[in-house]
């Protein structure tokens, strides 16, 4: 399993293994203030790296980040 | 002087071992078996009135029954302090004296005293029940901590029984029930954080006023082979449901998860669903609810073929969840996933 979330550093603290980087609490998943198709991209690319998290060895809380500059 | 009735099972009561585990609910009047122990510690401060005892098995097999008898028994009596226990390493005796405690506390009001094994299984229950009238004493695995244990009951149930104010877990020595209060101090917060900053930053002692919950560890997964075609599932605490909100979930403090079909969808239209949750401002989730259940992306990741998207989702508005609650949520989700025989998960957390 991967956990998306804003609050990535209490998703660490408590121990989850595969954390995602998300945007913010009211939008995890993609930025209200981007034009649509570039929310989309980014969307996208959080989803691509839960995907990789989910196939990669972990031993301890591990943090994904997004590649967000590739989105935009 | 202080009136205690004292709850144990049919073995310390006397009866007899796991041939006795089926005898029902039963009362003697005074100090009987473990009882006595207890009075001799009381001395005269205190005074058993009366010595309740139930089968560990038929506390198991008729909960809700054994539950009600006791409580009748101690009701009738009103005394001043129930003394559960101590149940040790012994998990059914433990869960009896511990859901007697809670049936107590929250029907009597009567404060109660139990003490085990700190690795005993009821001490989570006992955690979650975060009950204000209920201290639960650490003590040895085995019955050869008897005397101290009793001592350390007889010990509260005075102070207790007087209506003596308790201090925090750490200063007493019971096991912490996760209940935060309120002290009155004479120096600011921003004095004691600083103080307390120092000291961390010389790598001197320092004890916190907010104490975090420990969590139980969980060993990661093994990760998914490339090499199979995975099912994954989404699971979403960001309170997305349809429209309407068929279920009714709450904004907060919710006690179920729902699974909703996504299977012929390949977006979620806005207008079509909702976020219920009273924790963070919906208006972004409700304009695009995909910013808590990314179907869109997971279509397009879908298309190359590298995984099948499970053909439901799975929600519970997260918002205050009590640890307890959402612990057992999360076993109950992770059944369905196991029975669904899901490999992955997403889990968006808001």
């Amino acid at each position: 399993m991967a956990i998306i979330s804003a609050m990535y550093p209490i998703a660490e603290q408590v121990g989850a293994s595969r954390i995602v980087k998300a945007v913010s609490i009211p939008h995890p998943c993609g930025d209200p203030s981007l034009p649509s198709e570039v929310d989309a991209r980014l969307r996208r690319e959080i989803v691509e790296t839960a995907l990789k998290a989910i196939h990669a060895e972990v031993k301890q809380p591990t943090l994904f980040y997004p590649n967000i500059s590739a989105t935009v | 002087m202080v009136t205690v009735v004292h709850v144990i099972n049919q073995f310390f009561a006397g009866l007899g071992g796991e041939d006795k585990a089926g005898v029902p609910v039963g009362t003697a009047e005074g100090a009987t078996g473990a009882a006595r122990g207890l009075q001799a510690q009381l001395g005269d401060k205190g005074k058993v009135v009366a010595t309740i005892y139930f089968g560990d098995n038929y506390f198991h097999e008729h909960p809700e029954e054994a539950k009600a008898a006791i409580l009748k028994e101690i009701g009738s009596r009103k005394p001043q302090v129930v003394v559960a226990g101590p149940a040790f390493n012994s998990g059914r005796y433990g869960v009896g004296c511990v859901e007697v405690c809670h049936g107590v506390a929250e029907s009597l009001g009567i404060p109660c005293v139990t003490a085990m094994h700190e690795e005993n299984p009821a001490v989570d229950a006992y955690r979650g029940y975060h009950d204000l009238n209920v201290y639960l004493l650490p003590t040895r695995e085995t019955a050869a901590g008897m005397n101290e244990a009793l001592m350390a009951m007889a010990g509260f149930a005075c102070r207790l029984g007087s209506g003596e104010e308790l201090g925090p877990a750490r200063e007493e020595g019971y096991i912490p029930r996760g209940i935060r209060r309120l002290e009155r101090t004479d120096r600011p917060g921003v004095e004691r954080a600083v103080e307390m900053l120092l000291k961390r930053l010389r790598n001197e002692p320092f004890v916190t006023e907010v104490p975090v919950q420990i969590w139980d560890r969980a060993v990661p997964a093994p990760p998914l082979s490339p090499e199979r075609q995975a099912t994954i599932a989404v699971i979403t605490t960001s309170g997305v449901v349809p429209w309407g909100n068929p279920d009714r979930f709450k904004t907060y403090r919710n006690t179920f998860w729902q699974k909703y079909n996504i299977s012929e969808l390949k977006v979620l239209e806005p207008g079509k669903w909702e976020a219920v949750h009273g924790g963070y401002n919906v208006a972004f989730m409700n304009q695009n609810p995909h910013y808590g259940l990314p179907l869109d992306a997971l279509r397009a990741s879908e298309s190359d073929g590298r995984f099948r998207l499970y053909h439901s989702y799975y929600v519970v508005p997260g918002n205050q969840g009590s640890p307890s609650v959402m612990k057992r949520i999360g076993q109950e989700i992770a059944a369905d996933l196991k029975k669904e025989q899901i490999d992955g998960v997403l889990l968006v957390a808001t």
